[in-house]
């Protein structure tokens, strides 16, 4: 037998064998795709939680995510290439996918999985009906089961290293002028740090993303800074449900006045303007920044095992939420407390599911208890530990190890857009996610974030921010409506005033404005003379009848006061 | 397209040089000469009976291998350039995506022209000419206020300047190139000179915002010569924007694009740069009386197909470098159509927009062609 022919032969004994391999694979487990439209890690193929999910539930779920585009882009074009994924979770092109058909309604479901149906109260699935009655999805986050736990702030806020409050003596800073003094006179003292390599590390005071979608964390701290929630796109007056355009406050111009200087005086990012999201978090996560305000879904996740793996965290270099007013007199409410129940987005099932039964089966198998400690826990005894008295922890390999990338992508599988949990185990016990487990939110502190709570006496981080504990008002969030707005009505009217395709002025408005921002701005904080660009800025932003947006915001919040009466 | 367009230039450079190959030289007569065989007058009746005779069964029999072939690629263009067509319809209505693409196709409502009157709101035009008076400041407004035709402005306006300056450049360089005498030397710098057009425009964004960012080599160099005091971020100058896009363009393509002019080149019979040496022609001479008029019909030729595709200014250089403050004058009709059309999921606004600016392109192929035409060069059709 000459080689090549022995090559050939080799080779083909191991197409065989792969292929048989494939075989076997496929008839073990059912396997659904799944989308999600925001930035993710996927997980390796042979990733072990993974498959023991697999073999309680018959069912593996291969999850991909957003790479570069926009949630409505990458929807937009999945839908045009007519190749869904079993699950999606569109953000905010849900109503596309709806509009579409494209969507299995839950209802005959939540009866037969009482799993799935315990996740919302009935007035709260109402939220989630759609115009013809059916609830085609479920949003998977905020939700918690029995007594909360939740120790920590998800949500926006001007953070500050912890080391920069650790050399000013922990003081107390309520306003934004207080906030920029300490990180002026910090950076005066110390333009440099040196990290544990040794290197030499410039100090860049304060930057702020301004791209894309994730530019709110300039826009909207107006909104806080006046002591009102996270509606995101207007504020609503709590008495009296009156809508007031946040843009344009004195309060605003104050903010962006205030911006303005610290540019002027070398405080603020030369690049903040150009930056992008991998840009940023790069500068976060190498300890260089003092100061930000963003929402730590959007930083914190990426940034604090960075800064723990480098050893940063030693150092001070993790951050502290604090909750600023303009004046330092008023009540605030950057944390809120409770869940924010968002109704326009969610984990759905799509028609081109070949057996919608098992997906759903799936959904409410995974919120089983084992199921759901597997995903959030990991395997007893390798993950975690139980001890006498039933309470799960972690011993510290074991959390570097929750810290480790390469780890989580082997053996961790949280399937985190499917249904899950917040608050209390179903043994009364623990925590649902291990975050939000008293010892392990502790335990993973750094010695410099252990002594800042401390100090402030803080048990967790909403008792940093100090916002008013209150119930969350009927209308809240009014960006789950703002965020579905499209330049043309994609339905008809139910009253006949209008049908599809007719121009939206609410939409087009929304549209504008934020082009209008998005330029303007970072134009306002570089600027050289603020007060004239502001006049030009506002002149601009008449433009865009931002009338049109607001009216239809106040008709919602109206009627979202009649619907929960 | 570019093989195609290769062998068209060649086929006709070969055409026109054995007529002045037989006033020069006698010894490379060889190969072409085929062409210019005298045709006997017997031939000459046969050939325009041909021309008259009605298709016969025997003649299809014959050329039956012909007809199929050519059968093949008019289904082709039937069916993946004409049938898509009928998509334009969309524009038409306010088309929303069912479960079924034809059943959408179908039901959807018709709305006329609404999507074209969205797309360049001629009532903003009308109220700023109404409360100014004067046509440019009107048009002017509407411009700035009109979204769609503020993103047409910039993809004329970066695709006539990538135009210009990606054709000067690469017929200099072709030229250049052509005028080195160290083989050697002359491979070398062509190949490195065309590796960049096989990069992604991700990666050259990323080497431009590396370039160009605060601690890039730019700012360094800026800096050390005293020009800037504080590095200059130049993202943040719309002026810039446009500029930026065609360097990068230029420095992308070149090459590539000189590799079509160098073909031409060497195309050029040696003979006549002999014989311009004899007369007395220098260097400088001879590109501008050989070489030049040598690659004259593939310049026109290229350039009336480029002006074709001036609308097609780019989506992912913009796309990719574009932020909040330079966006009025970063946006192309590409970004334009991918951000309502399949953003916003309004795929008729997409429709019409992108219908409008195959329109425009064709009539800038038209205009282009004939102004060839009338220059007396050869047109592309």
């Amino acid at each position: 037998m000459n080689s090549k022919k022995f090559i050939a032969l080799g080779a083909l004994s191991m197409l065989g064998a792969a292929a048989l391999v494939g075989c076997d694979k496929k008839s073990k487990y059912t396997e659904f795709t799944m989308f999600s439209a925001m930035e993710g890690s996927e997980l390796n193929p042979d990733n072990d939680i993974q498959n023991i999910i697999a073999e309680k539930t018959g069912v593996r779920v291969k999850e991909t995510w957003l790479t570069g585009q926009t949630a409505e882009e990458a929807v937009g074009s999945i839908i045009a290439s007519g190749k869904l994924p079993d699950f999606i979770d569109g953000g905010n092109g849900m109503t596309q996918l709806y509009a579409g058909g494209y969507l299995v309604a839950w209802d005959p479901y939540l009866e037969k999985y009482p799993n799935l149906k315990e996740m919302y109260t009935d007035a709260e699935w109402e939220n989630f009906r759609q115009s013809d009655g059916k609830i085609y999805w479920a949003n998977v986050f905020n939700n918690t089961y029995g007594a909360p736990k939740a120790p920590g702030h998800n949500d926006e806020a001007f953070w500050i290293q912890v080391r920069v409050l650790e050399w000013a003596g922990y003081p107390e800073i309520k306003t934004l002028d207080e906030y920029f003094d300490l990180i002026e006179r910090y950076y005066k003292e110390n333009p440099t740090f040196t990290d544990p390599t040794g290197a030499e590390v410039p100090i860049i005071p304060y930057t702020v993303q301004a791209q894309d979608w994730l530019y709110f964390a300039l826009e909207n701290p107006p909104q806080f800074l006046d002591g009102y929630p996270n509606d995101g796109s207007v504020i609503v007056e709590r008495d009296t449900g009156k809508v007031i355009d946040y843009n344009t406050t004195d309060t605003a111009k104050a903010y962006f006045k205030k911006m303005n200087e610290e540019y002027q005086k070398g405080i603020v990012d030369k690049e903040f303007a150009t930056q992008n999201h991998d840009q940023y978090i790069q500068k976060l996560s190498k300890g260089q920044v003092l100061g930000i305000c963003d929402q730590n879904w959007d930083f914190n996740y990426d940034v604090q095992p960075a800064l723990k793996t480098a050893g940063l965290d030693e150092l001070g270099c993790e951050y502290i939420p604090l909750g600023l007013t303009i004046d330092g007199k008023r009540e605030q409410r950057w944390h809120t407390y409770g869940d924010t129940l968002n109704a326009s987005s969610g984990c759905a099932v799509t028609t081109s599911c070949k057996d919608p039964d098992k997906a759903f089966k799936f959904l409410s198998d995974i919120l089983e208890q084992e199921i759901h400690d597997l995903r959030y826990w990991g395997v007893k005894d390798v993950d975690y530990l139980v001890d006498e008295n039933g309470v799960y922890y972690r011993t510290q390999e074991m959390r570097d190890k929750q810290n480790d990338t390469a780890y989580k992508a082997s053996h961790m599988c949280q399937y985190s857009y499917m249904p899950q949990w917040l608050g209390t185990s179903r043994d009364g016990i623990n925590a649902m996610q291990p975050q939000e487990q008293p010892i392990e939110f502790r335990a993973s502190f750094s010695k410099p974030l252990a002594t800042c709570f401390d100090k402030y006496g803080a048990e967790g981080y909403p008792d940093l921010i100090g916002s008013v504990i209150e119930e969350n008002t009927a209308w809240f969030p009014m960006w789950s409506y703002s965020n579905e707005l499209k330049p043309a009505y994609p339905e008809d009217a139910a009253d006949g005033s209008h049908k599809a395709g007719d121009v939206w002025p609410a939409g087009v408005a929304w549209e504008n404005m934020g082009k209008c921002k998005h330029e303007w701005l970072p134009k306002l904080v570089m600027s050289e003379d603020f007060d004239a660009d502001w006049e030009a800025y506002m002149a601009d932003y008449k433009k865009c009848k931002p009338e049109d947006f607001l009216n239809e915001m106040q008709e919602v919040v109206y009627q979202r006061i009649e619907a929960a009466k | 397209m570019a093989d195609d367009m290769n062998q068209d230039v060649n086929v006709e450079t070969q055409n026109a040089e054995p007529e002045v190959i037989e006033t020069v030289t006698v010894e490379r007569q060889s190969a072409p000469s085929a062409i210019k065989v005298p045709v006997s007058l017997e031939e000459q009746e046969k050939l325009k009976k041909l021309g008259k005779k009605k298709i016969s069964k025997a003649e299809l029999k014959r050329q039956s291998v012909l007809l199929i072939l050519g059968a093949i690629f008019f289904v082709y263009g039937i069916v993946f350039y004409y049938l898509p067509l009928a998509g334009w319809f969309m524009a038409f209505q306010h088309f929303t995506m069912k479960n079924e693409f034809f059943d959408s196709f179908f039901h959807s409502r018709f709305v006329g022209l609404g999507k074209f009157s969205f797309l360049f709101r001629f009532d903003l035009l009308k109220e700023a000419f109404d409360q100014t008076g004067n046509v440019f400041d009107a048009l002017a407004q509407w411009v700035d206020g009109a979204m769609f035709i503020r993103t047409l402005r910039n993809t004329l306006g970066m695709g006539v300047l990538n135009l210009v300056t990606s054709f000067v450049a690469a017929i200099l360089f072709a030229i250049l190139l052509n005028e080195v005498k160290n083989k050697m030397g002359k491979k070398l710098v062509q190949t490195i000179s065309y590796l960049p057009h096989f990069l992604s425009w991700i990666i050259v964004t990323g080497i431009l915002r590396e370039t160009l960012s605060s601690t890039g080599i730019v700012n360094e160099m800026l800096r050390a010569l005293h020009i800037v005091e504080d590095s200059y971020n130049f993202f943040l100058e719309p002026a810039l924007f446009w500029p930026i896009v065609a360097i990068s363009n230029v420095w992308k393509e070149t090459g590539w694009n000189a590799i079509i002019y160098l073909a031409a080149i060497t195309a050029i019979d040696p003979c006549l740069y002999e014989a311009a040496e004899i007369d007395g022609a220098g260097r400088f001479n001879k590109i501008r009386y050989i070489t030049l008029p040598g690659i004259a019909p593939t310049i026109v030729i290229l350039l009336v197909m480029n002006i074709g595709n001036v609308l097609n200014a780019g989506f992912e250089v913009q796309y990719l470098l574009r932020n909040g403050v330079i966006q009025k004058v970063a946006e192309t009709v590409d970004i334009y159509v991918l951000e309502w059309g399949i953003g916003k999921g309004d795929y008729s606004l997409g429709t019409a927009a992108g219908m409008f600016k195959s329109a425009v392109s064709i009539i800038l192929i038209i205009i282009a062609n004939k102004v060839a035409k009338k220059s007396g060069q050869s047109g592309l059709f």
